[in-house]
Protein backbone atom coordinates (compact mmCIF):
# COMPACT_ATOMS: atom_id res chain seq x y z
CA UNK A 1 0.00 0.00 0.00
CA UNK A 2 1.57 3.51 -1.10
CA UNK A 3 2.54 5.38 1.75
CA UNK A 4 -0.35 8.24 2.26
CA UNK A 5 -3.30 5.77 1.07
CA UNK A 6 -5.65 5.53 3.91
CA UNK A 7 -7.01 1.70 4.36
CA UNK A 8 -9.76 2.68 6.27
CA UNK A 9 -12.52 4.65 4.48
CA UNK A 10 -13.34 8.30 5.25
CA UNK A 11 -15.20 10.01 7.01
CA UNK A 12 -14.17 8.00 10.31
CA UNK A 13 -16.92 8.12 12.61
CA UNK A 14 -16.73 5.27 15.58
CA UNK A 15 -20.16 3.64 15.33
CA UNK A 16 -21.14 5.29 11.61
CA UNK A 17 -22.35 3.19 8.82
CA UNK A 18 -18.86 2.83 7.97
CA UNK A 19 -17.27 1.78 10.99
CA UNK A 20 -15.92 -1.72 9.95
CA UNK A 21 -16.06 -1.59 6.71
CA UNK A 22 -12.63 -2.71 5.03
CA UNK A 23 -11.55 -2.32 1.63
CA UNK A 24 -10.65 -4.78 -0.48
CA UNK A 25 -6.78 -5.71 -1.33
CA UNK A 26 -6.20 -8.65 -3.32
CA UNK A 27 -6.41 -9.27 -6.83
CA UNK A 28 -8.33 -6.08 -7.35
CA UNK A 29 -7.26 -2.69 -4.67
CA UNK A 30 -9.69 -0.16 -3.05
CA UNK A 31 -8.08 2.65 -1.04
CA UNK A 32 -9.33 5.68 -0.03
CA UNK A 33 -7.87 9.09 -0.93
CA UNK A 34 -10.59 11.06 0.77
CA UNK A 35 -8.17 13.19 2.60
CA UNK A 36 -5.89 14.36 -0.30
CA UNK A 37 -6.32 17.78 -0.85
CA UNK A 38 -8.73 19.50 -4.17
CA UNK A 39 -11.22 22.08 -4.93
CA UNK A 40 -14.03 21.97 -6.99
CA UNK A 41 -15.48 25.61 -8.39
CA UNK A 42 -18.91 25.49 -9.93
CA UNK A 43 -21.58 27.90 -11.52
CA UNK A 44 -20.99 31.40 -13.54
CA UNK A 45 -17.81 32.75 -13.63
CA UNK A 46 -16.08 29.74 -12.51
CA UNK A 47 -14.16 29.05 -15.85
CA UNK A 48 -13.25 32.27 -15.96
CA UNK A 49 -11.87 32.77 -12.96
CA UNK A 50 -9.73 30.03 -13.12
CA UNK A 51 -8.56 30.50 -16.63
CA UNK A 52 -7.71 34.34 -15.63
CA UNK A 53 -4.84 32.40 -12.84
CA UNK A 54 -3.28 31.02 -15.62
CA UNK A 55 -4.92 27.69 -15.52
CA UNK A 56 -5.32 25.74 -18.62
CA UNK A 57 -8.66 23.81 -18.31
CA UNK A 58 -9.33 21.47 -20.94
CA UNK A 59 -12.82 20.63 -23.00
CA UNK A 60 -15.47 19.19 -21.20
CA UNK A 61 -15.04 15.72 -19.78
CA UNK A 62 -11.20 15.83 -20.13
CA UNK A 63 -8.40 16.45 -17.83
CA UNK A 64 -5.80 18.37 -18.04
CA UNK A 65 -2.76 19.83 -16.03
CA UNK A 66 -1.37 22.54 -14.34
CA UNK A 67 1.66 22.73 -12.06
CA UNK A 68 0.95 19.10 -10.81
CA UNK A 69 -2.65 19.14 -10.44
CA UNK A 70 -4.98 17.42 -12.63
CA UNK A 71 -7.68 19.43 -13.49
CA UNK A 72 -11.10 17.95 -14.37
CA UNK A 73 -13.76 19.69 -16.34
CA UNK A 74 -17.01 18.14 -15.73
CA UNK A 75 -19.08 21.11 -17.09
CA UNK A 76 -18.53 24.64 -18.73
CA UNK A 77 -18.88 26.19 -15.66
CA UNK A 78 -17.96 22.29 -12.95
CA UNK A 79 -14.13 22.44 -12.86
CA UNK A 80 -12.24 19.97 -10.06
CA UNK A 81 -8.97 20.69 -9.19
CA UNK A 82 -6.96 17.22 -7.42
CA UNK A 83 -3.56 18.01 -5.93
CA UNK A 84 -2.69 14.63 -5.19
CA UNK A 85 0.91 15.74 -5.13
CA UNK A 86 0.92 19.41 -5.61
CA UNK A 87 -1.04 20.43 -1.86
CA UNK A 88 0.59 23.73 -1.55
CA UNK A 89 -0.26 24.96 -5.17
CA UNK A 90 -4.02 24.13 -4.48
CA UNK A 91 -3.63 26.07 -0.85
CA UNK A 92 -2.57 29.07 -2.91
CA UNK A 93 -5.44 29.23 -5.53
CA UNK A 94 -7.79 28.37 -2.73
CA UNK A 95 -6.76 31.33 -0.33
CA UNK A 96 -6.60 33.31 -3.89
CA UNK A 97 -9.88 32.25 -4.19
CA UNK A 98 -11.34 33.18 -1.00
CA UNK A 99 -9.86 36.67 -1.30
CA UNK A 100 -11.42 37.14 -5.01
CA UNK A 101 -14.28 39.84 -5.93
CA UNK A 102 -17.16 37.69 -7.94
CA UNK A 103 -17.93 36.79 -9.92
CA UNK A 104 -15.68 33.78 -9.29
CA UNK A 105 -18.10 31.06 -9.31
CA UNK A 106 -19.02 29.25 -5.74
CA UNK A 107 -17.36 26.51 -4.55
CA UNK A 108 -18.83 22.97 -4.46
CA UNK A 109 -17.93 21.71 -1.58
CA UNK A 110 -16.13 18.54 -3.41
CA UNK A 111 -13.43 18.20 -0.65
CA UNK A 112 -16.32 17.40 1.67
CA UNK A 113 -19.06 16.09 -0.30
CA UNK A 114 -17.45 13.76 -2.48
CA UNK A 115 -15.16 10.70 -1.24
CA UNK A 116 -12.33 10.01 -3.58
CA UNK A 117 -10.78 6.58 -4.06
CA UNK A 118 -8.85 4.26 -6.51
CA UNK A 119 -9.33 1.43 -7.69
CA UNK A 120 -5.82 -0.82 -8.63
CA UNK A 121 -4.60 -4.18 -9.05
CA UNK A 122 -3.75 -6.75 -11.48
CA UNK A 123 -7.63 -7.91 -12.25
CA UNK A 124 -8.83 -4.17 -12.42
CA UNK A 125 -9.94 -4.67 -15.77
CA UNK A 126 -12.39 -7.29 -14.97
CA UNK A 127 -13.25 -5.39 -11.80
CA UNK A 128 -14.85 -2.48 -13.74
CA UNK A 129 -16.50 -4.01 -16.02
CA UNK A 130 -18.85 -5.90 -13.69
CA UNK A 131 -19.02 -1.96 -11.79
CA UNK A 132 -19.63 -0.22 -14.75
CA UNK A 133 -21.65 -0.54 -17.87
CA UNK A 134 -19.21 1.75 -20.14
CA UNK A 135 -16.31 0.62 -22.22
CA UNK A 136 -13.24 1.66 -20.23
CA UNK A 137 -10.79 -0.37 -22.48
CA UNK A 138 -7.88 2.09 -23.33
CA UNK A 139 -8.58 2.04 -27.01
CA UNK A 140 -12.06 3.87 -26.04
CA UNK A 141 -11.11 5.34 -22.77
CA UNK A 142 -8.18 7.60 -22.57
CA UNK A 143 -5.69 8.58 -19.49
CA UNK A 144 -7.55 12.34 -20.34
CA UNK A 145 -11.02 11.21 -20.36
CA UNK A 146 -13.79 11.35 -17.57
CA UNK A 147 -16.69 9.54 -17.90
CA UNK A 148 -19.35 10.88 -15.65
CA UNK A 149 -21.73 7.80 -15.22
CA UNK A 150 -22.82 5.07 -12.71
CA UNK A 151 -20.01 3.00 -10.92
CA UNK A 152 -21.55 0.34 -8.38
CA UNK A 153 -25.14 1.24 -9.23
CA UNK A 154 -24.46 4.96 -7.74
CA UNK A 155 -23.75 8.21 -9.71
CA UNK A 156 -19.79 8.77 -10.20
CA UNK A 157 -17.24 10.44 -12.12
CA UNK A 158 -14.40 7.97 -12.87
CA UNK A 159 -11.62 8.38 -14.95
CA UNK A 160 -8.20 7.05 -15.03
CA UNK A 161 -5.41 7.30 -12.92
CA UNK A 162 -1.28 6.19 -13.22
CA UNK A 163 -2.06 3.25 -10.78
CA UNK A 164 -5.98 2.08 -12.09
CA UNK A 165 -9.28 4.20 -12.51
CA UNK A 166 -9.87 7.02 -9.58
CA UNK A 167 -13.99 7.10 -8.82
CA UNK A 168 -15.41 10.10 -7.29
CA UNK A 169 -18.86 10.01 -5.54
CA UNK A 170 -21.14 11.16 -2.97
CA UNK A 171 -19.18 11.09 0.03
CA UNK A 172 -22.24 9.21 2.33
CA UNK A 173 -22.41 6.27 0.01
CA UNK A 174 -18.22 5.42 0.29
CA UNK A 175 -19.57 2.01 2.68
CA UNK A 176 -21.74 1.20 0.27
CA UNK A 177 -19.08 1.53 -2.22
CA UNK A 178 -16.77 -0.52 -0.11
CA UNK A 179 -18.98 -3.59 -0.19
CA UNK A 180 -20.18 -3.31 -3.51
CA UNK A 181 -16.56 -3.37 -4.91
CA UNK A 182 -15.55 -6.11 -2.41
CA UNK A 183 -18.49 -8.22 -3.60
CA UNK A 184 -17.20 -7.79 -7.17
CA UNK A 185 -13.49 -9.01 -6.13
CA UNK A 186 -13.84 -11.88 -3.71
CA UNK A 187 -14.90 -13.79 -6.68
CA UNK A 188 -12.62 -12.81 -8.83
CA UNK A 189 -9.52 -13.28 -5.81
CA UNK A 190 -11.24 -16.60 -5.34
CA UNK A 191 -10.89 -17.47 -9.26
CA UNK A 192 -8.00 -16.72 -9.39
CA UNK A 193 -6.29 -18.40 -6.69
CA UNK B 1 -30.05 -1.80 -22.28
CA UNK B 2 -31.99 0.79 -23.85
CA UNK B 3 -29.47 3.58 -24.56
CA UNK B 4 -30.26 7.38 -24.65
CA UNK B 5 -26.92 9.36 -26.23
CA UNK B 6 -26.55 12.60 -24.12
CA UNK B 7 -24.80 15.41 -26.16
CA UNK B 8 -22.16 15.84 -23.17
CA UNK B 9 -21.52 12.43 -22.35
CA UNK B 10 -22.80 10.00 -25.46
CA UNK B 11 -24.61 6.99 -25.28
CA UNK B 12 -25.54 5.83 -21.75
CA UNK B 13 -27.57 3.28 -20.52
CA UNK B 14 -31.49 4.73 -19.67
CA UNK B 15 -31.19 4.38 -16.46
CA UNK B 16 -28.94 7.55 -16.13
CA UNK B 17 -31.58 9.51 -16.95
CA UNK B 18 -34.57 11.44 -15.80
CA UNK B 19 -37.06 12.95 -17.74
CA UNK B 20 -38.99 16.08 -16.95
CA UNK B 21 -41.47 16.29 -19.32
CA UNK B 22 -42.50 18.05 -22.39
CA UNK B 23 -41.32 21.56 -23.42
CA UNK B 24 -44.19 23.68 -23.07
CA UNK B 25 -45.38 27.26 -23.97
CA UNK B 26 -45.60 29.35 -20.96
CA UNK B 27 -48.72 31.87 -20.99
CA UNK B 28 -48.41 35.00 -19.19
CA UNK B 29 -50.96 34.73 -16.10
CA UNK B 30 -51.76 38.10 -16.67
CA UNK B 31 -52.91 37.93 -20.09
CA UNK B 32 -54.49 34.77 -20.38
CA UNK B 33 -58.43 34.19 -20.14
CA UNK B 34 -59.21 31.66 -17.04
CA UNK B 35 -60.24 29.20 -19.11
CA UNK B 36 -57.15 28.48 -21.55
CA UNK B 37 -55.10 29.03 -17.70
CA UNK B 38 -56.75 26.59 -15.95
CA UNK B 39 -56.03 23.95 -19.57
CA UNK B 40 -52.49 24.91 -18.84
CA UNK B 41 -52.38 24.38 -15.16
CA UNK B 42 -54.08 21.09 -15.49
CA UNK B 43 -54.82 19.51 -18.51
CA UNK B 44 -51.77 17.26 -20.10
CA UNK B 45 -51.71 16.64 -24.09
CA UNK B 46 -52.19 13.31 -24.78
CA UNK B 47 -52.11 13.59 -28.74
CA UNK B 48 -49.78 11.20 -31.59
CA UNK B 49 -46.72 12.61 -33.00
CA UNK B 50 -42.88 14.07 -32.15
CA UNK B 51 -42.69 15.80 -28.82
CA UNK B 52 -39.95 17.87 -27.43
CA UNK B 53 -39.04 16.86 -23.79
CA UNK B 54 -36.34 18.08 -21.00
CA UNK B 55 -34.49 15.43 -20.00
CA UNK B 56 -31.66 15.44 -17.18
CA UNK B 57 -28.48 13.04 -17.17
CA UNK B 58 -28.01 12.85 -13.30
CA UNK B 59 -24.61 11.98 -12.85
CA UNK B 60 -23.26 15.03 -14.50
CA UNK B 61 -26.76 17.00 -13.25
CA UNK B 62 -26.68 18.10 -17.31
CA UNK B 63 -30.20 19.20 -18.72
CA UNK B 64 -30.92 18.88 -22.52
CA UNK B 65 -33.47 18.22 -25.02
CA UNK B 66 -34.87 14.93 -26.62
CA UNK B 67 -37.35 14.89 -30.24
CA UNK B 68 -39.22 11.42 -28.96
CA UNK B 69 -41.82 10.01 -31.42
CA UNK B 70 -44.88 9.46 -28.86
CA UNK B 71 -46.34 6.24 -30.64
CA UNK B 72 -43.18 4.42 -31.41
CA UNK B 73 -41.44 6.09 -28.30
CA UNK B 74 -38.08 6.13 -30.75
CA UNK B 75 -36.20 9.10 -29.47
CA UNK B 76 -35.10 11.05 -32.59
CA UNK B 77 -32.75 12.99 -31.77
CA UNK B 78 -31.17 14.49 -28.50
CA UNK B 79 -29.70 18.31 -28.35
CA UNK B 80 -28.56 21.29 -25.95
CA UNK B 81 -30.80 23.58 -24.67
CA UNK B 82 -29.10 26.15 -26.84
CA UNK B 83 -29.83 24.84 -29.58
CA UNK B 84 -32.63 25.57 -32.29
CA UNK B 85 -35.86 23.72 -32.38
CA UNK B 86 -37.67 22.82 -34.84
CA UNK B 87 -40.35 21.92 -32.41
CA UNK B 88 -42.23 23.21 -29.16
Amino acid sequence: MAAGIATRIYPFMPGGAADGTRLVSGAVVLSDLTDTPRFGLKGGGSAAWLAAQGIPLPPVNRIGEHRGMRVLRLGNEDILLLAEDAGETLAQIKTAWQVAAAPKGFSSWREEGWAWMRLSGPRLAEAMSALCALDLRPRKFGADDIAQTRVGHIEAVAFRSPAGFDILFDITASAYFARTVAAVATPIDQHNA
Amino acid sequence: MKLLTCPMNGPRNIDEFQSFGPVRARPDPNATADREWSRHLFRAENRRGVVVEWWRHVPSNYFFLAERDLVSNEIIRTFDASEPRDRA
